[in-house]
């Protein structure tokens, strides 16, 4: 499975469901046509660019002449979702930005109203949080096999005491038992007062 | 053996070489209207990931001129148009126009540019100049074509120097495993989806078959070195079930 273009259809059409649900970012996404802009963000494997029409087309490549091409951290492009943030983002190095400054602030724009989770959106695609995600996965379908295990015992096991009454209840065992050391006292009981009539007669 | 000349297979089957490219048209004349839904059941959807990761490999830029050969019903089309801007062009071309029209159909619903033009043409004798194009891509085509050496070489032609060639195609998967119920799925199971949704068991029988008679990942890369591309590589796809083969014309 290509992950990277998984990862790639499901951002591309997430991003444009949002646009479609807006109109006021579709305007603003006119200012951005034709335009490409590259990201680069460290704990990705793969650069992404983004590509402004009626709608937006991502590519998990860099694209060889695009208008910008920003590098970032991953806990950076959020911080970009506030656009007067970007000039100072620059200044302090947290973002290195080449070409059209433009493009990243109409882009920062729509991000801001878009409100995207970068963050949770991308880290399940980096290093160290796909172990953890994987691990943490893992436990929970073991823990969700024995939880089922669990419920599909009592489940078999109501079925065939209730619906079937194909073996006893518990309940039923229990009373049974009790019933029958009833019984059997009884008729011990009975036994012994026979015994006793017997002994009577005889002396 | 059969005389090469007279005769190539459809499917399992041999027919006339001047047969087959009517019998494969049959076959897309009769899927085209219900070819992008099949498409999507038949690979659970995946075939939009292969494509993604052609278009990621392609390199395009904006203002190139890419042909997407044997384009169907113009899903590459669609995003090389909205990447090359408008300043580039996409010529979307097909051998049949059943398929031409449900791709225009489906484009201009979409709102792509005016970026695309569409041109009926068997992709042996393209119709176009030398030098023509920066990138070509043949998606799920190449297996259709009768003679896939003349189809390569013609393909050669019409791109520039310094382009790129990419084919995407159904190949052979890397694990017997995945073989066997790949086999299971694409003879069994599919022809009984194409039965169920498109009713039309035999043109996807057709496909499994055609699938299966494919050059594989290697026998594919020296076809294209035969007739001159360079630096062929190719990558698998889904454990090879589909593969991208790329070369370069220098
Ligand atoms: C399986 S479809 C692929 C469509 C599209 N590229 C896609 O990936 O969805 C194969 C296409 O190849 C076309 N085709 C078959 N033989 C051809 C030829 N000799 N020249 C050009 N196109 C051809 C068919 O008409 C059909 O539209």
């Amino acid at each position: 499975m290509p992950a990277a273009q998984l990862a790639g259809a499901f951002i591309e059409s997430a991003i444009n469901k949002l646009l479609s649900l807006d109109p006021a970012s579709q305007k603003r996404l006119i200012a951005l046509n034709g335009k490409q802009l590259v990201v680069a963000v460290k704990e990705l494997p793969w650069p992404l660019t983004f590509i402004f029409n009626d709608k937006i087309s991502l590519l998990m490549t860099a694209a060889e002449q695009p208008d910008c091409r920003i590098a970032l951290s991953l806990s950076t492009l959020n911080k970009l979702k506030d656009t007067s943030q970007l000039t100072r983002l620059i200044q302090e190095r947290e973002l290195e930005l080449i070409g059209d400054i433009h493009v990243a602030q109409s882009f920062s724009v729509l991000l801001n109203e878009l409100d995207i989770d970068w963050e949770e959106q991308l880290s399940v695609y980096t290093g160290d949080v796909v172990a953890h995600q994987t691990i943490y996965g893992a436990k929970q379908l073991v823990a969700r096999f024995k939880e089922h295990g669990q419920q599909l015992q009592q489940g078999l096991s109501d079925a065939l005491i209730q619906e079937k009454q194909l073996i006893a209840h518990p309940m039923a065992i229990e009373q049974f038992s009790q019933a029958v050391n009833q019984l059997r006292s009884d008729t011990e009981r009975l036994d012994a007062r026979l015994k006793r009539l017997s002994q009577k007669q005889q002396g | 053996m059969q005389d090469p000349q007279e005769q190539t297979h459809f499917g399992f089957k041999n027919v006339d070489k001047a047969q087959k490219a009517s019998m494969v048209a049959d076959v897309f004349h009769s899927v085209a209207g219900k070819y992008d839904l099949m498409n999507d059941l038949m690979s659970m959807g995946i075939h939009r990931l292969w494509k993604r990761f052609t278009i990621d490999c392609s390199g395009v830029r904006q203002g190139q001129k890419v042909l997407d050969l044997a384009g169907g019903t113009g899903d590459l089309t669609a995003k090389f148009s909205r990447i090359v801007g408008n300043t580039g062009q996409v010529v979307l071309a097909d051998i049949n126009d059943s398929m031409l029209k449900v791709g225009r159909d489906k484009l201009r619903d979409r709102g792509i540019l005016g970026n695309v033009e569409y041109v009926q043409a068997n992709a042996e004798a393209l119709p176009f100049p030398d030098n023509t194009f920066d990138i070509i891509t043949i998606a799920f085509g190449l297996r259709n074509v009768t003679d896939k050496d003349k189809a390569l070489a013609s393909m050669y032609r019409v791109l520039k120097p310094g382009g790129r060639l990419l084919v995407l195609e159904f190949s052979k998967p890397e694990y017997e495993l995945l073989n066997k119920v790949y086999d299971a799925y694409s003879f069994h199971l599919l022809p009984k989806i194409g039965q169920l949704v498109a009713n039309d068991a035999e043109s996807y029988q057709y496909l499994a078959e055609s699938i299966r008679m494919h050059p594989d990942q290697e026998t594919l890369k020296g076809m294209m070195e035969q007739v001159g591309f360079e630096q062929t590589t190719y990558h698998n796809l889904t454990g090879g079930i589909v593969a991208l083969h790329r070369g370069f014309k220098f």
